[in-house]
């Protein structure tokens, strides 16, 4: 996906949460700012370094888990930990604190010496973002961290992810999860076809382009008398913006006459992350059920 | 800039990933041995037919059998990319502060060594178990096997800038080990090729290792013998080299084994 005027500052200790639909653009960013891509045009520091000029001593400060797990099965946790972090200079009685203090963190340390092919998809998932973490960067790129993750492996990055900010570290989270950036008290950029759309902390864009909404979900297709004006069908599925959810399934239930044997299920959509998606770019957020990670 | 720390993060790991496989082991050294045992009185003929009547298949056998098997390095180099993408681990590494340059040394170093311990290993099967005679000054074999080694380990690193997929180079590494070794004189004598294969085989590499090899130690010739077939064989190192530089891509997306 290729990105146009897309422009971010991430301060160290804040979390950016970068969002946006399957295809928005995120990936290609996250990686051009991890320096394995390069743009046609523009800029990315890290630190005041130049990452397209200077490249190696960019990434010296940053900690990238891309968005396929990438660890070596053959290898122990603990060699994969120690690769990596032999890489980013560590050595001797300092290495082997980070890699505890990483283990610990992310609940791997019962596992550093299991070898990678015997480990649940959970649990690489969690040394892929070990990996990343181990030589404490200063700037931190996660591309879509919990994809894929069960939920206790789901709760233990995003509180690590708190920690690493707290403790200083720039954080840059992908992903097309509305709640896990609602989670992260993260300041929001959203990314739709490779723009920058909208971005600020989640209550002032709520506040802003927030309002709230019905959803109506139909067995087979949306009956014309509910697509209303502003209304986005996707599917057997509409999304009606309104201020007033209650009032509007009472006056439009009725309308459906004999199809409403096909109504399946009534959501109302309180203002959200998906509120203002849905506000900005006239389109449903995401493919997949929104907040709900697999 | 370079760093030699790194690059012995990067060689540690390389080792840490190929310890526990037995391919190399069987394909270098294991498999040679076998073919040697059964080849050997068959090719005795032929050298003694080429002028050689106290020899005894060895000469020829033992460092045809070598030269031929380390093909198998062009196999292990591009193995070694290919699996960084089957596993994910591409982008990562290129993410970390290792340049392109390091992280070609880390996955070449340990399979020129390699090479080099595999020539010692069989040279010396050939000597105790097989009765090789090395007429010529053995140790004037160390440049040439040093060049052949290098040779191939920069194929490795050409092929793997050449192909797209694991099965491509797979293709080309097992492809190019019959047919160069077949062709360059190392299955059977190059006397006894057609002449047409014989007018094709200075184009391998394999044909030069084998006649630097044969002058030592089936002709007993000193270092003059083998410094034409080391600095052809450094030339094609050099060519295999340009080609990497000029084709491999980092940032291509490349198919691994599925």
């Amino acid at each position: 996906m290729a990105l146009h005027d897309v422009s971010l500052h991430v301060a160290a200790g804040e979390v950016i949460g970068l969002l946006g639909p399957n295809g928005a653009g995120k990936t290609t960013l996250v990686s051009i700012v991890a320096g394995i891509r390069r743009p046609d045009a523009g800029s990315v520091r890290v630190g005041g370094i130049d990452v397209l000029r200077k490249a190696q001593a960019a990434q010296e400060l940053i900690g990238f888990a891309p968005q396929d797990t990438g660890v070596y099965p053959t290898l122990s946790v603990r060699d994969n930990l120690r690769f990596f972090a032999g890489l980013a200079g560590l050595r001797g009685a300092r290495l082997r604190a980070e890699i505890d203090a990483v283990a610990d963190a992310l609940s791997l340390d019962p596992l550093l010496d299991r070898r990678v092919s015997q480990l649940s998809g959970g649990e690489r998932r969690r040394l892929h973002t070990a990996i990343a973490l181990v030589h404490r960067p200063r700037l931190v790129l996660l591309d879509e961290p919990t994809t894929g993750a069960d939920v206790r492996t789901r709760a233990e990055i995003l509180r690590f992810v708190r920690t690493l900010a707290d403790e200083g570290s720039a954080v840059v989270y992908s992903t097309h999860y509305l709640q896990e950036v609602e989670e992260l008290d993260a300041r929001v950029v959203f990314i739709d076809r490779g723009r920058v759309v909208a971005s600020g902390d989640v209550a002032e864009l709520v506040r802003r382009y927030g309002s709230s909404a019905l959803r109506l979900s139909f067995e087979q297709v949306v009956p014309s008398s509910v697509q209303l004006d502003g209304a986005v069908v996707d599917g057997a599925t509409v999304l009606i913006p309104t201020q007033d959810p209650e009032a509007l399934v009472a006056q439009l239930v009725p309308r459906l006459g004999a199809e409403v044997a096909g109504l399946r299920a009534i959501e109302v959509v309180r203002p959200s992350l998906e509120s203002v998606f849905l506000s900005i770019t006239g389109r449903q957020y995401g493919d997949e059920p929104v907040g709900s990670p697999a | 800039m370079m760093s030699t720390r790194r690059i012995g993060v990067l060689v540690a790991h390389e080792l840490r990933l190929t310890r526990r496989s037995v391919d190399a082991v069987l394909v270098l050294v294991a498999f040679p041995i076998i073919t040697i045992a059964f080849l050997k009185p068959a090719i005795r003929p032929a050298l003694v037919q080429s002028g050689h009547p106290h020899a005894n298949g060895a000469e020829h056998v033992v460092p045809g059998q070598t030269v031929m098997s380390a093909f198998y390095l062009v196999s292990l180099i591009t193995f070694s990319f290919f699996t960084e993408h089957s596993w994910a681990t591409w982008d990562r590494l290129r993410a970390s502060q290792a340049t392109s340059l390091e992280i070609v040394l880390g996955k070449t170093l340990p399979r020129l060594v390699l090479g080099i311990v595999q020539f010692a290993l069989l040279l010396g099967a050939g000597v105790l178990v097989f009765g090789l005679t090395i007429r010529g000054n053995a140790l004037a074999l160390a440049p040439l096997i040093v060049a052949f080694a290098a040779c191939l380990v920069l194929l490795g690193v050409a092929v793997t800038a050449l192909c797209r997929s694991a099965q491509q180079a797979n293709a080309i590494g097992y492809g190019g080990m019959v047919l160069f070794g077949a062709l360059g004189g190392a299955f059977v004598p190059i006397s006894v090729l057609p002449a047409w294969a014989r007018t094709l085989a200075p184009v391998t590499p394999t044909y030069w290792a084998m006649r630097g090899l044969r002058s030592v130690i089936l002709d007993g010739r000193g270092v003059a013998a083998v410094v034409a077939p080391t600095g052809v064989l450094l030339g094609m190192a050099v060519l295999f080299a340009v080609v990497a530089l000029r084709r491999l891509r980092f940032d291509e997306a490349k198919v691994g084994w599925a």
